[in-house]
């Protein structure tokens, strides 16, 4: 039998019924994702009583792959105490001519005359340097989503940088 | 020898160990080649221009492809566990990885096994999987930024995404109590080097020096700041620099570069570091004991 090697789950895909749960469990499991059939735990039990434990960091991934295959979900929520919501603090910042974006722990540049992404920063999970190759260099409302290309939680904050990037140059140009 | 490991953002790439050298403006080992971009390219590329300056070694390094779905950290920390023993590297630097916690634990229980164990340095992915599985301890150094202290401080979260909201908004003016929680917490490593407006180096609990000039805080916005700091401090400890000292010449030193390229948020990288031998002969000896001429191969 192979051994699981890197699996540390600590997130939690709640289902409305058990067959949900197994049809997310194969499409997972066949795209090479470690994944855990499990009870979740009382205070989870939104649905049906057959979650999937999952790799907390890889929630991106996982929930555009269940989406892309149309397999329904009702959630995917943090098992670790005391943090199950994700930050939602965003700060920005003015340098001549251009404005940093700060969601979280991910930084996003922007230049204010042109919309172009100048940089991005922060974070440390492999997508985000992939993620600053694809998005360097591009308009805010043409690059890719980074919660669309990503496949981490670094990814989903510096995709509320993005947003709130568009939001102050929609802004600005209104 | 100064291991350093990490992925780079290129699906399908292998895992490719080797002695790393600047071919152009690009990173090359064992017939690979790789950008200096913000990340695993950016630390290397820093330590490799201080190990070029102070005349030693090369890094090692060992690098695969993962645009984030963790197949290039997995062949990474597999080649990891089963030959440090007989690589029998001085220094370890472990940089962006996906945090598997279980990969991090299974590589360092291979480090125990070795004859003479590595001094183990982590940023980025590493450094958040080494703090959720409570391993902190075992590494020498920690690089964090300030929401990554925040982290560190935050006895309940297991990644940066998910800080509690007022330690996060503490990260700007309380860093020395964020430094103290991470260690109350163990969740530091012995030294940590804390990158931002102001640097702060400290050891054991202890803030041994802060460092904030030269001030250019266009660099908070420049992706890979942070990382040449990792790569500098892991440099500068191969070659014996006592691991405060050494957060200290990289901290000096990068905002020094930083300086010197006059940046915008626009500005690359790899421009800062290409100012590192310059800013190393102008300033070297002043900041450190490191007066000789360098020597080549030495």
């Amino acid at each position: 039998m192979k051994k699981k090697t890197s699996f540390d789950g600590g997130g939690l895909v709640i289902f409305e019924d058990v067959s949900q749960a197994i049809q997310a469990e194969k499409i997972l499991r066949a795209s090479g994702y470690e994944v855990k059939l499990i009870a979740p735990p009382p205070k989870y039990r939104l649905g049906c009583d057959l979650g999937l434990e999952i790799n907390l960091v890889e929630k991106a991934g996982v929930q555009r792959l269940l989406e892309e295959k149309d397999a329904p979900f009702m959630d995917i929520l943090s098992t670790t105490e005391g943090s199950e919501e994700l930050l939602s603090i965003v700060k920005t910042t003015e340098y001549n001519g251009y404005v940093m974006v700060k969601a979280g722990n991910m930084k996003l540049a922007f230049d204010r005359s042109t919309g172009t992404i100048v940089n991005t920063s922060g974070g440390g999970c492999p997508d985000i340097p992939y993620l600053h190759a694809e998005m360097v260099d591009k308009k805010l409302d043409e690059a890719p989503k980074p919660k669309e290309l990503g496949f981490t939680l670094c990814a989903l904050m510096l995709d509320r940088a993005l947003e709130e990037a568009l939001t102050l140059w929609n802004g600005g140009n209104n | 020898m100064l291991l350093i490991a990490g992925t780079i953002p290129q699906e399908g790439m292998p895992l490719v160990a080797g002695r790393v050298r600047l071919e152009g403006s690009n990173l090359k080992a064992d017939g690979y080649s790789f950008p200096r971009i913000p990340g695993t390219g950016a630390m290397i590329s820093a330590a490799l221009s201080a190990t070029d300056y102070l005349g030693v070694e090369p890094p090692f390094i060992v690098v695969a492809g993962d645009i984030g779905k963790g197949d290039g950290t997995r062949l990474i920390y597999r080649y990891l566990s089963e030959n440090v023993s007989s690589i029998k590297p001085d220094i370890v630097t472990l940089h962006y990885c996906q945090p598997f916690m279980n990969l991090l634990a299974q590589f360092l229980k291979s480090v125990e096994k070795s004859e003479k164990p590595p001094q183990l340095i982590a940023d980025a992915g590493a450094m958040y999987a080494a703090k959720a599985a409570g391993l902190a301890g075992k590494f020498s150094v920690f690089t964090p930024d300030p929401s990554e202290i925040a982290f560190l401080a935050d006895p309940k979260a297991t990644h940066p995404a998910y800080i509690s909201q007022h330690l996060f908004r503490s990260e700007v003016e309380d860093v020395p109590n964020l430094i103290e929680s991470a260690y109350k917490y163990n969740s530091a490593a012995s030294v940590l080097v804390v990158k931002g407006a102001t640097d702060y180096i400290a050891r054991d609990g202890n803030i041994m020096a802060t460092v904030n000039y030269p001030d250019v805080p266009t660099l908070e916005a420049i992706g890979g700041t942070g990382d040449t700091i990792t790569g500098l401090v892991s440099a500068f400890v191969y070659a014996g620099v006592d691991p405060v000292e050494a957060g200290i010449i990289a901290a000096k030193s990068n905002r020094t570069a930083g300086k010197e390229v006059k940046p915008t948020p626009a500005t690359k990288v790899s421009d800062i570091i290409d100012a590192f031998p310059s800013v190393f002969k102008k300033h070297l000896c002043e900041w450190s004991n490191i007066c000789t001429a360098p020597s080549r191969g030495g």
